[in-house]
């Protein structure tokens, strides 16, 4: 298992790197202009109250725009969830039915590796990479302590927690979906415009008290997002990671039943009424 | 020690409406090279696959070397080499890295001064990167991993898919010294002379059964086989179709093609009585092969597919 999950995410080693630095740069970016953001003071206020109401409150916090929870919840954590989203996604679907489409499984699993050996040590690999991603993000982050913003390493770590979890619930829905839809890419996809359309229904939410029951609903209804900073929401967080857990699960019971595919054997296809069925037989 | 390396019992799988298996039964002693023949789509690479438990059967019975492999497939899969008939490789990784990855799967207990001996009787280069490999080079790494690590079972879909015939022969050198070592060949093939050269008794798939199971020779001799004769001069052939099973194709001049069914005997008894300056025989493809038996045994021709 060791093996396999260290040959995972050396596979995923690209990724990580290439999303590390991208997420990195930004972070580092929005640190530099902390400073600047908050010095701005009355300004700043001002500036906020010229905005429409309604979209103020779409984007939720950002009339705590001059403290270091509401900077980093506006300006990063808000809507990391779907960018970084979309690496959980694809990590999480391709790890085993993205491989089956490949064709690359078939020989693997024909090795003594247990399915569930592999299943859980690529889940882990997956886990792991994207913890890396959000390390390398939180050190970009570190350099807006020396310059103003009055947190510690520990409180700025704290919100990194919440949007793990957030990834988690994307990446195993997806990795769910991969292995009962037909193609992997399908999966991510769909995975990654659930969160986005979440995220969308919390900024509705935010305008609108009537869709707060909907959020209740969804991942993002027990995001802390930057306000994490604060503390942590511990039921919420547990709730996210408990779901992601019975996706993972689930998942797994899929893999342990399933027929691994190769060119040439039937694949999924919608279920057929009686009636195709019978006019397809008599074609 | 286990005498049987393969038991399989009333095997049978579907992919929705498709029945790929309908109640394989195959035994296969240790020790011995089995080939695997039946046209595309007759259910041999199903079957395989069932083996490794990479795809479940619906009903029916699987002994390797008496382990259920629905049941421990780790542990099959340890007595395993497999090669498979539709084979991916990770394109960005080389063929050492690879290989590294596999042996780590069975626990670091891969000699690797063997896999190097390995490559080099295979001429491949285990430091090039699979997306810059032929076909063939690919289907060298394929080899190797199924050999690496000495398993006294082998399960070969099409083992030597896209090489040039010296590898071929290569390839069925490694095999017969995998045999010669104690281990266990069964392996499929399109290729009516592997199975000749390498197979000490073949089992005939079709439609998802086992319709025959005989010694390679036994194969080759129901089958049609066309002669073509020079005689010295032109001659009077009507006696020659007398012989029971013997067609006659064509005649041109003192050239006169025919075709035999069955054994040879009456023929060339009747040859006897002519002036015959050649005679050359027509070895019978697989496909003839396949037609002939089914004809023999009275049943519908199958739909033979292009070999892959």
């Amino acid at each position: 298992m060791w093996a396999e999950f260290l040959y995972h995410l050396r596979r995923l080693r690209g990724r990580i790197i290439g999303w590390g630095i991208g997420i990195g740069l930004y972070g580092l970016m929005m640190a530099w202009f902390y400073d600047a953001v908050t010095g701005m003071g009355a300004e700043l206020g001002a500036l906020l109250a010229s905005y429409p109401q309604e979209m103020l409150a779409f984007f939720g916090n950002v009339q705590l725009m001059n403290t270091p929870a509401g900077y980093l919840d506006t300006y990063y954590f808000s809507y990391m969830t779907m960018i970084v989203g979309i690496l959980a996604a694809s990590a999480a679907a391709g790890m085993v039915a993205g491989d089956e489409e490949r064709g690359v499984l078939d020989l693997v699993l024909a090795h003594p590796i247990s399915r569930t050996a592999l299943f859980w040590a690529r889940l882990l690999a997956v886990v792991a990479a994207l913890a890396l991603v959000l390390l390398i993000s939180w050190l970009s982050w570190l350099p807006a302590i020396p310059w103003g913003m009055e947190i510690t390493a520990l409180e700025l770590l704290r919100p990194f927690l919440p949007l793990l979890a957030v990834l988690l619930f994307i990446g195993t829905l997806a990795l769910l979906l991969s292995l009962v839809l037909p193609s992997s890419r399908l999966a991510a996809t769909l995975a990654a415009a659930a969160i986005v359309a979440n995220f969308l229904l919390v900024g509705l939410a935010n305008m609108n008290d009537d869709l707060q029951p909907v959020l209740d609903w969804t991942p993002l209804g027990y995001y802390q997002g930057g306000l994490a900073v604060n503390g942590l929401e511990w039921s919420w967080l547990l709730s996210l990671l408990g779901v992601s857990l019975l996706f993972a699960l689930l998942a797994w019971l899929l893999f342990q039943r399933r027929d691994i595919r190769v060119g040439g054997e039937r694949s999924w296809r919608m279920p057929r009424s009686g009636r195709r069925r019978e006019a397809a037989s008599e074609t | 020690m286990e005498t049987m390396a393969l038991v399989v019992e009333g095997l049978t799988k579907s992919y929705g409406d498709v029945r790929a298996l309908r109640g394989v039964d195959l035994e296969v002693r240790a020790g011995e090279i089995v080939g695997f023949l039946g046209p595309n789509g007759a259910g041999k690479t199903t079957t395989i696959r069932c083996l490794l438990d990479l795809i479940r059967p619906d009903s029916g019975s699987i002994r390797v070397f008496g382990i259920d492999p629905q049941a421990d497939p780790v542990a099959v899969c340890q007595q395993v080499g497999y090669l498979p008939g539709e084979l991916a490789l990770e394109p960005n990784q080389t063929a050492a890295e690879i290989l590294r990855y596999f042996s780590r799967l069975r626990g670091n207990r891969v000699d690797w001064a063997f896999v190097r001996t390995l490559a080099h009787r295979l001429e491949l280069d285990l430091n090039l990167t699979i997306k810059n490999m032929s076909k063939g080079n690919k289907q060298k790494v394929a080899v190797v991993q199924a050999l690496m690590a000495r398993p006294p079972l082998l399960l070969l879909d099409e083992p030597t898919s896209g090489l040039d015939p010296l590898m071929q022969q290569e390839v069925y050198r490694l095999i017969k010294e995998a045999q010669a070592g104690g281990a266990t060949v069964f392996f499929s093939s399109h290729i009516i002379a592997e199975v000749e050269t390498i197979a000490e008794r073949v089992a005939i798939i079709r439609q998802g059964v086992i319709v025959e199971e005989a010694e390679p020779e036994a194969l080759v001799n129901i089958a049609v086989r066309r002669l073509r004769v020079r005689f010295q001069e032109p001659v009077e052939v009507q006696p020659l179709a007398a012989v029971p099973g013997v067609t006659i194709l064509s005649q041109d001049d003192s050239v006169v093609t025919v075709q035999v069914a069955g054994e040879m005997d009456g023929l060339v008894k009747a040859l006897a009585a002519y002036p015959v300056s050649d005679l050359e025989t027509e070895r019978p493809s697989l496909e003839e092969i396949f037609l002939s038996y089914y004809e023999a045994t009275g049943d519908e021709q199958p739909q033979i597919e292009e070999a892959v």
